[in-house]
């Protein structure tokens, strides 16, 4: 491969930040258009995944996805407050993972119909992920989820139906078509602005990365597998009983909110020590 | 229909959206929240954001949930956060209570879900307290200390410089689309339909231009941090050192601390005396 045709660490960085401010800004939109609701349905202008997915395609891959991800962190839940601590690591990477399997897809980004296929690919993986965990989500925060009349039933039905309608309705009206339309149209323009050279055969990010689609697909079977495991599991709820079992009295309560305490710190620790044991390897 | 259109545009009044994200950001410097060390409220916060995801009893909940109402209110929030905040708690857990009584639940169904509603808002008060009670670039100090990724806290800092331009550039193109455009018009309701779709579509027009201008700007900004040093600067601890020497534990980072334990404690014992 020519060294010319590879990005260099500042380009990857540039495509970091501009996709990374242009989905912050758009995110931030989101969050704040309301979504009509037609009964429990709710149709919402879910995101402008188009974004990210444009950049993917005509960029570095990766750099787009973790800007994406980033900016959706940073504009929309730590500037507005809406942080939800882990949940949002669920966000980030089912975003990362996406938009980086919709921009390696394509190889072309003249083509439309590979770019459109790519797009509702990388939306479909991202919205059932999210789907998945949420429903997950429910499950182990509800006590006795089973015993609740009607729960279970709305859950998978109003979790399927959004995760339908998300991929149905925004994918195809917010992430498809405007990236149809954007990606041919940005491809052979935009890149000069970056000092980049339009992405053609030669320039195709390969051998650059340590991942390769079919590993990233093994990751992806692999996921499916994990959650798949985790439903089958959670079927016969021996984890919420037991849960159940020692939360019911004081006592544990006390002792898990100490113990609770003591690892924060414990793991505080552990990181401020890697932290300054890496920078004295690096000073060394 | 009208008025959800309507309604997008009025919030798409972008000069309420900047001042309120930079109130938010910038406005509140001088609250109790914001003179603590962002390390302390940053464990704080570990633990007010997790240890309620595993707590079922409702007394305890309670009084963690005025706990954080009370720091919130500290933290002088900006009103439009926590009017999404409302929504948010609504949206995660309000639908559902509906859809359960859709299909057949009742009264027994209103109090799992109740601990479940007092979960997440004490977990997103915790984190509206902590992420926007601070000043921005205390919070990137702070995370940077705990050897948080360095692009993460490069991408707060630059975030909030860099979004009120945006949303300005967004605005000026988003209003000569409009001064060029024919809109359809909205007297049926197919019409306001269409007006719907029209506007949808102008938006996504709009990032046409601003994609392209953003990319110059971004090239500007990796050159100009290249000139600086940037990313020599971001392996050398003894930058990092200079730039985290800002941060000390004061008094009131003592008190802070003593209060929210002693407050949960209270809480755990109020609930081991109390019948609930």
């Amino acid at each position: 491969m020519n060294a010319k045709n590879k990005m260099t660490q500042s380009q990857k960085m540039m495509v970091f930040v501009l996709t990374m401010s242009l989905y912050g800004l758009a995110t931030l939109f989101t969050e704040l258009i309301p979504s009509f609701q037609v009964g429990i349905v709710e149709f919402s202008v879910e995101y402008f995944l188009f974004i990210p997915l444009t950049l993917a395609m005509l960029f570095d891959p990766l750099s787009a996805a973790l800007g994406a991800a980033t900016g959706e962190l940073v504009f929309s839940e730590i500037m507005l407050g809406q942080f939800g601590g882990l949940g949002e690591l669920e966000k980030f990477l089912t975003v990362t993972i996406g938009v980086y399997i919709a921009g390696r897809i394509v190889k072309d980004p003249r083509n439309r119909k590979v770019v459109a296929a790519a797009s509702i690919i990388g939306v479909a993986v991202q919205q059932f992920m999210g789907c998945v965990v949420d429903i997950l989500k429910v499950q182990f925060a509800v006590e006795d989820f089973e015993a609740v009349a009607g729960l279970p039933e709305s859950v998978f039905f109003t979790e399927g139906f959004a995760c339908l309608n998300d991929i149905l309705f925004s994918g195809i009206l917010f992430c498809m078509l405007p990236t149809m339309y954007l990606a041919p149209r940005l491809y052979g323009k935009i890149e000069p602005l970056l000092g980049v050279k339009p992405r053609d055969k030669d320039t195709m990010i390969a051998g650059d990365y340590v991942l390769t689609p079919k590993m990233v697909g093994m990751v992806l079977i692999g996921f499916a597998a994990a959650i798949a495991s985790e439903l089958l599991a959670s079927g016969g709820y021996e984890l919420i009983d037991w849960e159940a079992a020692w939360a019911g009295n004081t006592t544990s309560i006390i002792i898990g909110i100490i113990v609770a305490a003591i690892i924060a710190l414990i793991v505080i620790g552990m990181i401020r020590g890697r932290a300054v044991k890496n920078a004295e390897t690096k000073q060394a | 229909m009208h008025k959800l259109t309507e309604s997008i545009l009025d919030k798409f009044s972008m000069d309420y959206l900047r001042n309120q994200v930079l109130k938010n950001a910038y406005g509140n410097d001088d609250t109790v929240i914001a003179g603590l060390d962002p390390r302390v409220l940053l464990v704080w916060y570990l633990f007010f954001g997790l240890v309620p995801w595993f707590l079922n009893d409702l007394v305890i909940l309670l009084g963690l949930f005025i706990f954080v109402a009370l720091t919130t209110r500290a933290a002088k929030i900006a009103p439009l956060v926590l009017f999404l905040f409302c929504l948010g708690v609504f949206s995660q857990t309000g639908y559902l209570l509906i859809a359960a009584l859709f299909f057949g639940g009742d009264a027994s169904t209103v109090a799992p879900l109740l601990v479940m509603t007092l979960k997440v808002a004490v977990v997103s008060l915790a984190s509206i307290t902590v992420f926007s009670g601070l000043d921005p670039d205390r919070l990137a100090n702070g995370m940077l200390w705990f050897g948080c990724p360095d692009q993460l806290s490069f991408s707060i800092s630059f975030a909030y410089r860099i979004l009120p331009v945006l949303m300005e550039e967004f605005q000026n193109i988003l209003l000569s689309y409009r001064l060029r455009g024919n809109p359809p018009a909205k007297k049926t309701f197919p019409g306001k339909i269409r007006y719907l779709f029209y506007q949808i579509k102008l938006i996504i027009q709009a990032f046409y231009p601003l994609m392209l201008n953003t990319a110059k700007r971004s090239r500007t900004t990796v050159e100009a941090l290249e000139i600086k040093g940037y990313r020599y600067a971001l392996k050398n601890p003894t930058v990092k050192k200079m730039k985290l020497a800002m941060l000390k534990v004061t008094r009131n980072d003592g008190i802070f601390a003593a209060v929210s334990i002693v407050w949960t404690v209270l809480c755990v014992l109020v609930s081991a005396v109390s019948p609930l």
